[in-house]
């Protein structure tokens, strides 16, 4: 794709935002601060139009009240692929008593007090973007009771940027590894609640206080959110957001429980779908519970799915995970190709790492059938259908998440690191 | 082997609904409070009886989604104007079907009653019939104009109801459908929820699924497309050859202009939509010159119709062949017509043999001849609308307009 391509928000309550210039617009549509959906346009199908803004807002208010209405069978269990199971019956829609009152009553942001969270940021010689994290976090609706920010850098160099901002817990974590840093933040938190985004990001204004409301209306023993591209300026994090699917698109909340855990297990159970590390948060309970996250994983050690094997533990344990996407933050995609290539290697590369440590852990085959079977189909039907489509950005990322996975099937033949199984760390 | 029709309005108490023992499914047509929500095809042994349980089951998977956003709809707050505050005339292009246009102009009637129009005139143009029959038939409807036009061809009665109309909007009907009740509703709707929209378009329901052909057809998606509002422009978002092949926007037997564009456009193209040696393509010809002249054209499911599908597995077999010539006649034409999208006509070309040739192959590993038989005819009238049709069919409407002379 080449040409500009710009974020539109729309929110379908209020007329129709003027298109920016560019040649492909990502339409996001809100209803105030609930997100209700994507729309991909050549600049040549804008704008919308007073009828199609209403034609989406019926439809996406629909699915909104499908997914949020109790009465209608909210919250959704996660299907096998982690999206929401319909539940929606034929009677449930006809008994709903007034559609108004239910929007009215699934629409308002939330306001809930956040004192009770400890916002844990991890960075490691960023100190820029770091700074525009923190910088936006002034903007919180309900602010937190404390930030840590970890420092994963052997220099320190975080340490200037934080003193620009009171108030701020600066925590230095020399052992290289994001886990090493998620779990000194852990550990140095005092909230009851630990919410962790990435230095890369910025919040909503609504995030922290829908982040504590959703604690308060649900037992989950973690909440995950809607990551939303902060903007698709490079070729790079269009590839990410368009080719690659971002960091997903669903924005209907959807429970993952024992029961999705029992089902999907056989086959791996798809707990990377939960959400995203620049967007989650846990009760203290569930360290105590499931201990601290695995520091042979995570950015710096073998790549990434920390926190999905985090949640892989949480799950196998009788926990649960609520992903609630009004819960948004904006998360800035690598911008240089270069990047981008190096990190779909890890991604997949930690991907396989921690399959390998969930089979040790708890023995289960369906992460062995993940690594032999589901992801060398997948790799060659993706083959297939870019070389059938053209798409030769959609090869070169192939070409990194192949050498990625054979890269991480070289953690099966490393004895010294599988032996420290099932040893996480603890608070 | 048939299925059974049935229109069912999920508001009011469930029936069970008992099959013939020559019907094998029932295609359901749903409402919810007289609007239509959504349509279904469920298989079933032949003289089975569908119970309540089983259609409330059909009912949440298929239409409680749709349901909800009626209700949904009914919250939100309704834009001003409700009246539709413009002139229509309706057109009714017919030959020797006068059973047919009977029928069409009695729904026609029931839809009339809570118009929201200015005006509604009912053009009926006889084109070229044999007998009396289609006069007298227009005759039985006291407020229907009857316009006789003497070349045959669909594409010529067209065009003479263009110049014989005179409301702001003009719809045209194909003589082998029934409107929907709400089919007026629908344009008006679609209409002031946009007014400057060169076309629209509407949904097509089965009006019968007798026969094995047409439940063939309408289980492959038939004239089908779907119960979502929608609008479609020059460009489209990962569709890089649109509008070449704008099929998925309408279909013929339902559609509706602006008639000052289509006056400006220059009508319909007569060596399109000819009848028996070239019979398709016009609808596509039409969509794609209304978007081009920059214009929008408008989907909406409420403005709605039930067309009679073809009734034997030979007249669909004739009907697959008269797709591919079509298609491949109005992408000649436009390649030759519209030079500046010249590429995505090409690529419009190579692109449907690819499709038909992965179709084909498909139904060869199947297994089923009869399909193979319908790719085959596709394939085969695309490759003789390749070759010549299109110029054929121009000196063929150039020799019945002189004859007509």
């Amino acid at each position: 794709m080449t040409g500009l391509v710009a974020v539109r928000h729309v929110d379908l309550r209020a007329a129709e935002p003027p298109v920016p210039v560019a040649e492909l617009v990502l339409d996001i549509f809100w209803w105030g601060d609930l997100p209700l959906g994507f729309k991909q346009s050549l600049a040549g199908e804008l704008p919308l139009g007073a009828g199609q803004m209403r034609a989406l807002a019926t439809e996406l208010l629909a699915a909104q009240l499908a997914g949020r209405d109790p009465a209608l069978g909210a919250p959704l269990a996660a299907g096998s692929e982690g999206r929401p199971r319909p539940a929606l019956t034929l009677g449930a829609a006809a008994a709903l008593d007034r559609p108004a009152d239910a929007l009215a009553a699934i629409a308002p942001a939330a306001t809930n007090d956040a004192r009770g969270i400890s916002l844990v940021i991890c960075t490691r010689d960023r100190p820029a973007a770091l700074g525009k994290c923190l910088a936006s976090l002034a903007g919180q609706r309900s602010p937190p009771g404390e930030i840590v920010v970890v420092d994963n850098s052997a220099s320190g160099s975080a340490r200037s940027t934080c003193l620009q901002f009171p108030g701020i817990v600066y925590v230095q974590e020399p052992r290289p590894g994001l886990s090493h840093a998620r779990n000194a933040g852990v550990r140095a938190a005092r909230g009851k609640i630990v919410a962790f985004t990435d230095d890369d990001v910025e919040p909503h204004p609504g995030w922290l206080a829908e982040i504590a409301r959703a604690f308060e209306r649900h037992d989950a023993d973690c909440v995950t959110g809607l990551v939303l591209p902060a903007s698709l300026d490079t070729a790079a994090q269009r590839s990410f957001q368009f080719a690659m699917g971002g960091f997903g698109s669903n924005v209907v909340p959807v429970m993952f429980d024992r029961r999705f855990f029992a089902e999907t297990m056989p086959h791996g159970a798809q707990v990377w779908r939960i959400g995203a590390g620049a967007n989650m948060a846990f009760r203290r309970s569930a360290f105590e519970r499931a201990g601290l996250f695995d520091e042979r994983l995570g950015a710096g050690a073998s790549g990434c799915s920390e926190d999905s094997e985090f949640w892989y533990r949480l799950l196998a344990l009788g926990g649960s995970c609520l992903y609630e996407p009004r819960a948004v933050t904006f998360h800035h995609h690598r911008a240089e190709w270069r990047e981008l290539r190096s990190q779909m290697r890890s991604y997949m590369r930690g991907h396989v790492s921690a399959l390998v440590a969930q089979w040790d852990a708890f023995g289960h085959r369906g992460n062995l059938q993940r690594i032999g079977r589901q992801l060398p189909s997948y790799f060659l039907r993706t083959a297939l259908a870019s070389l059938w489509h053209r798409r030769a950005t959609r090869l070169l990322i192939l070409a990194e998440e192949v050498r990625g996975w054979l890269a991480g099937l070289l953690y099966l033949v490393r004895p010294g690191w599988r032996r420290r199984r099932g040893e996480w760390p603890t608070l | 082997m048939g299925y059974r029709l049935v229109e069912i309005d999920f508001a009011q108490p469930l029936r069970p609904i008992a099959l013939a023992a020559d019907q094998n499914g029932c295609g359901i047509v749903a409402r919810w409070h007289g609007r239509l929500v959504g349509f279904h095809l469920e298989r079933c042994e032949p003289g089975a009886t569908l119970s309540v349980a089983h259609l409330q089951r059909i009912a949440d998977a298929r239409f409680a989604q749709a349901v909800l956003a009626a209700r949904v709809a009914e919250a939100l707050p309704e834009r001003s104007p409700e009246a539709a505050d413009t002139t229509l005339s309706v057109v009714i292009c017919t030959k020797d079907r006068a059973q047919r246009l009977a029928r069409l102009l009695h729904s026609l009637h029931e839809a009339k009653r809570d118009s929201t129009f200015r005006s509604v005139e009912v053009i009926v143009v006889d084109n070229a019939s044999t007998d009396q029959s289609t006069r007298d038939a227009a005759a039985g409807f006291g407020d229907v104009r009857y316009v006789l036009e003497r070349r045959t061809g669909l594409n010529f009665a067209r065009n003479a109801a263009l110049a014989a109309a005179t409301g702001q909007l003009i719809a045209y009907l194909d003589d082998d459908v029934v409107v929907d009740r709400c089919w007026l509703a629908g344009l008006a709707e679609a209409w002031r929820s946009r007014p400057d929209a060169g076309g629209f378009t509407g949904l097509v329901l089965p009006f019968r699924l007798d026969t094995e052909a047409q439940v063939h057809f309408e289980a492959i998606g038939g004239f089908g497309r779907g119960f979502a509002r929608l609008e479609y422009r020059q460009v489209r978002f990962a569709k890089s050859l649109f509008p070449v092949g704008s099929g998925e926007i309408g279909a013929g037997c339902n559609m509706a202009f602006d008639r000052k564009l289509l006056v400006g456009i220059g009508g319909f193209d007569e060596a399109l939509d000819t009848g028996a040696p070239l019979p398709g393509g016009g609808d596509l010809d039409i969509f794609y010159r209304v978007l081009r002249s920059g214009r929008t054209m408008v989907y909406e499911p409420r403005y709605a119709v039930y067309h009679e599908h073809r009734e034997t597995i030979a007249q669909l077999r004739r009907q697959y062949w008269s797709w591919g010539l079509g298609m491949m006649a109005f992408l000649i034409k436009s390649r030759r017509s519209d030079p500046e999208l010249k590429a995505r006509h090409s690529g419009m070309v190579r692109w449907w043999f690819g499709d038909r040739s992965k179709a084909l192959w498909k139904a060869i590993l199947r297994g089923g001849m009869r399909d193979v038989r319908f790719v085959l005819a596709e394939l085969w009238g695309g490759v003789v609308g390749l070759l010549g049709e299109y110029d054929r069919s121009l000196a063929r409407v150039a020799a019945i307009r002189e004859a007509a002379r």
